[in-house]
């Protein structure tokens, strides 16, 4: 009897992120009829999507045992290159590709800095949050920039019935997850992650799959940025503030340990998305007060990393055991 | 080992620039301050109202003769006092301050009243201390309170019942608290007419903004009359209502009743368009003279007020012509 609870108790923790999200869709379900309708579906991945393409490429980092705080700012300049580049009439598709190129040259320097000068991910990329920051409220001049309907047409642009937004979301999470499970770097990723001293007498080349993990971060901010403001409209001094924090957060809840090596895109950092996107969307649906808010989603990021804890020292301690666990 | 005067060479030349540097760098600190100078201390640039203020404050200390220093926190309340602290030992004759909140500046009150130099608390009241100082301060409640009912008065001649929605600033700024309640006690003098069903909190970010008002939206299909906390969030307000094909202008049949408040670019020219119908306006130009003025008077020795309260107004279709000129926005989209 002892033994199934244990198991029980196990399986629990082991699915803690699947059990809270069935929690939340069912209590903002029974406290709202419209919660559970096809046009609110549609919002939350829509609303869903930005944070969800930068917590994919969050993923990777995380993975490696890294840490990236510059995805907010990566984002915030993405959107005021784009937007000036708009504004003063270059071409669409020019200023994708200037911004795509900025996510790539950002992930490019967090990474050699992380790989060559040997400095922690908390510190190169807290670095790179305030230059990417400070540059971007210097070429703004701190002020907000108003783009013109054309941008807003792509995030309302739909195919099929289904808005880009959400197309773009699916894209990334699928293509990160087949990297992540059906390719050498994927398995490399996780590798580096779990040890890199092991990785590195396996052959395997730590440095540049650390390089790749960050440039595909800085790849994904910067998509998830353009894909915010096409929604948005406008572009403002506070536009990616503190999304670092709720894509790790994101991350995390999907089941992505922060002391690397364990996690996945799908459906882990999908469905931790999609709780943190649910979460606020069954708030406004219920009305509810604006002071539980952070509480709420506060409460349930603590109890999830908390779980999170519990199975690691649980796994620890099974270890110490000589039983493993898959 | 034939590198080795090179490398001395190097590291001579290195540490003679790093000291040229630090010399440099003393005697600029130690430069004593001539004129009349005032240290600004902004919290953050975040919105046009922001860099709005910081521009009509260097004005104003001009107009003054006075010189000044500016300082940006962006967001930290613990650089801010290290900020306040520098300007303290550069020997600054004054302070403006526009603190992240009411408590984190009562410190920062406390150093400038033991270092004797007067202190303007710029656009956010300080929660109750002892400390000397001014409060330069827009009537958040009152202003917001007029301008919704203007709104409410606009809803109730339609005829119809409305469902309204509020989006709220950051629940830990006074000013967005003072707003939601202005916005309470307007609407509770209109059960017959509205009937709120939404309070969205957005701690001032457009991308809260946007996935509430679009979720207050779906769960609310006929909201119909919305006020925003803050001018800056227009983007969100109007992203969300095309979604929806509910941003249209006044006299359109589906036209939103919409307000806002702050007096921004944007909420001037779609006052102009005819899609915004009431906005409060904080009178940036009067709030900038009065501070600069407060600091002057209490070094020439005369009385100043604790708190100087800027009444703002309220700007709609019926005054706008009037008004413009006072509405910082409408300079602003000028330009």
């Amino acid at each position: 009897m002892k033994w199934i609870t244990n198991k029980t108790v196990q399986s629990l923790l082991h699915h803690s992120t699947f059990v809270l999200f069935a929690i939340v869709l069912t209590v903002f379900g029974l406290l709202s009829q419209s919660f559970f309708s096809f046009q609110n579906l549609i919002n939350v991945l829509t609303q869903a999507s930005s944070l969800g393409i930068i917590a994919t490429g969050m993923t990777f980092v995380l993975l490696t045992a890294g840490i990236d705080l510059s995805v907010g700012s990566i984002m915030f300049l993405a959107g005021v290159i784009s937007s000036k580049m708009v504004v003063a009439g270059f071409p669409l598709w020019m200023a994708f590709s200037v911004v795509l190129a900025v996510g790539i040259l950002f992930g490019l320097m967090n990474g050699f800095l992380v790989v060559r000068a040997k400095i922690v991910p908390f510190i190169v990329t807290l670095a790179t949050f305030y230059m990417g920051r400070g540059l971007g409220l210097f070429l703004s001049e701190t002020r907000a920039i108003n783009l013109p309907d054309s941008f807003l047409k792509i995030g309302s642009t739909q195919f099929f019935g289904i808005p880009f937004p959400i197309i773009a979301f699916v894209c990334v999470v699928v293509i990160g997850h087949l990297l992540l499970t059906k390719t050498v770097f994927g398995k490399q990723v996780y590798a580096v992650g779990h040890s890199t001293l092991k990785s590195k007498k396996a052959g395997i080349k730590v440095n540049g799959i650390l390089l790749k993990a960050y440039l595909i971060c800085g790849l994904c901010a910067s998509i998830g940025g353009l894909v915010a403001i096409s929604q948005l409209g406008a572009v403002s001094p506070t536009f990616g503030l503190q999304s670092e924090f709720m894509a790790i957060a994101a991350a995390v809840l999907g089941g992505t340990s922060l002391f690397g090596g364990k996690g996945t895109v799908f459906p882990g950092t999908l469905v931790g998305v999609l709780l943190v996107q649910c979460i606020q969307n069954g708030l406004v649906m219920v009305n509810a007060d604006p002071y539980l808010y952070p509480l709420i989603t506060g409460g349930v990021i603590f109890l999830v990393v908390l779980i999170d804890s519990l199975r690691h020292l649980q796994q620890q301690k099974l270890k110490r055991w000589g039983i493993h666990q898959k | 080992m034939g590198n080795t005067p090179k490398i001395k060479r190097t590291i001579f030349h290195g540490t003679a620039l790093l000291l040229s540097f630090i010399g440099l760098l003393l005697s600029a600190c130690s430069k004593k301050l001539e004129r009349t100078t005032i240290g600004i201390s902004f919290e953050i640039l975040q919105t046009e109202y922001w860099v709005a203020s910081i521009e009509a404050m260097k004005d104003a200390s001009q107009k003054n003769k006075a010189d000044y220093l500016e300082a940006v926190a962006n967001g930290d309340a613990n650089r801010q006092f290290e900020q306040i602290n520098n300007f303290i030992s550069r020997g600054v004759d004054g302070i403006v301050i526009a603190p992240k909140d009411a408590h984190t500046v009562i410190p920062i009150i406390k150093a400038a009243n033991r270092a004797n130099i007067p202190i303007v608390i710029y656009n956010r009241l300080p929660a109750e201390n002892k400390g000397s100082y001014t409060t330069v301060v827009a009537d958040n409640y009152d202003i917001t309170k007029k301008t919704v009912k203007y709104m409410c008065e606009m809803a109730r001649k339609s005829g119809n019942k409305h469902k309204a929605m509020i989006l709220i600033g950051d629940l830990g700024d006074i000013n967005a608290v003072h707003r939601r309640n202005g916005f309470n006690d307007a609407i509770a003098e209109y059960p017959d007419t509205i009937e709120l069903v939404a309070e969205i909190p957005t701690e001032w970010n457009q991308e809260k903004a946007l996935a509430g008002v679009t979720n207050a939206l779906q769960a609310h299909p006929d909201i119909s009359f919305i006020f925003s906390s803050s001018d800056f969030l227009f983007p969100s307000i109007i992203s969300a209502l095309k979604n929806v094909d509910k941003y249209h202008p006044t006299g359109h049949q589906k036209h939103v009743i919409l307000g806002g408040f702050d007096g921004d670019a944007m909420a001037y020219k779609m006052l102009v368009e005819g899609y915004l119908d009431a906005d409060g306006v904080q009178d940036v130009y009067y709030e900038c003279d009065a501070s600069i003025q407060a600091i002057i008077d209490r070094l020439d020795g005369r009385a100043v007020k604790q708190t100087i309260s800027d009444p703002g107004f309220v700007i709609h279709k019926d005054n706008l012509k009037e008004m413009a000129p006072k509405m910082w926005g409408a300079n602003w989209a000028k330009q």
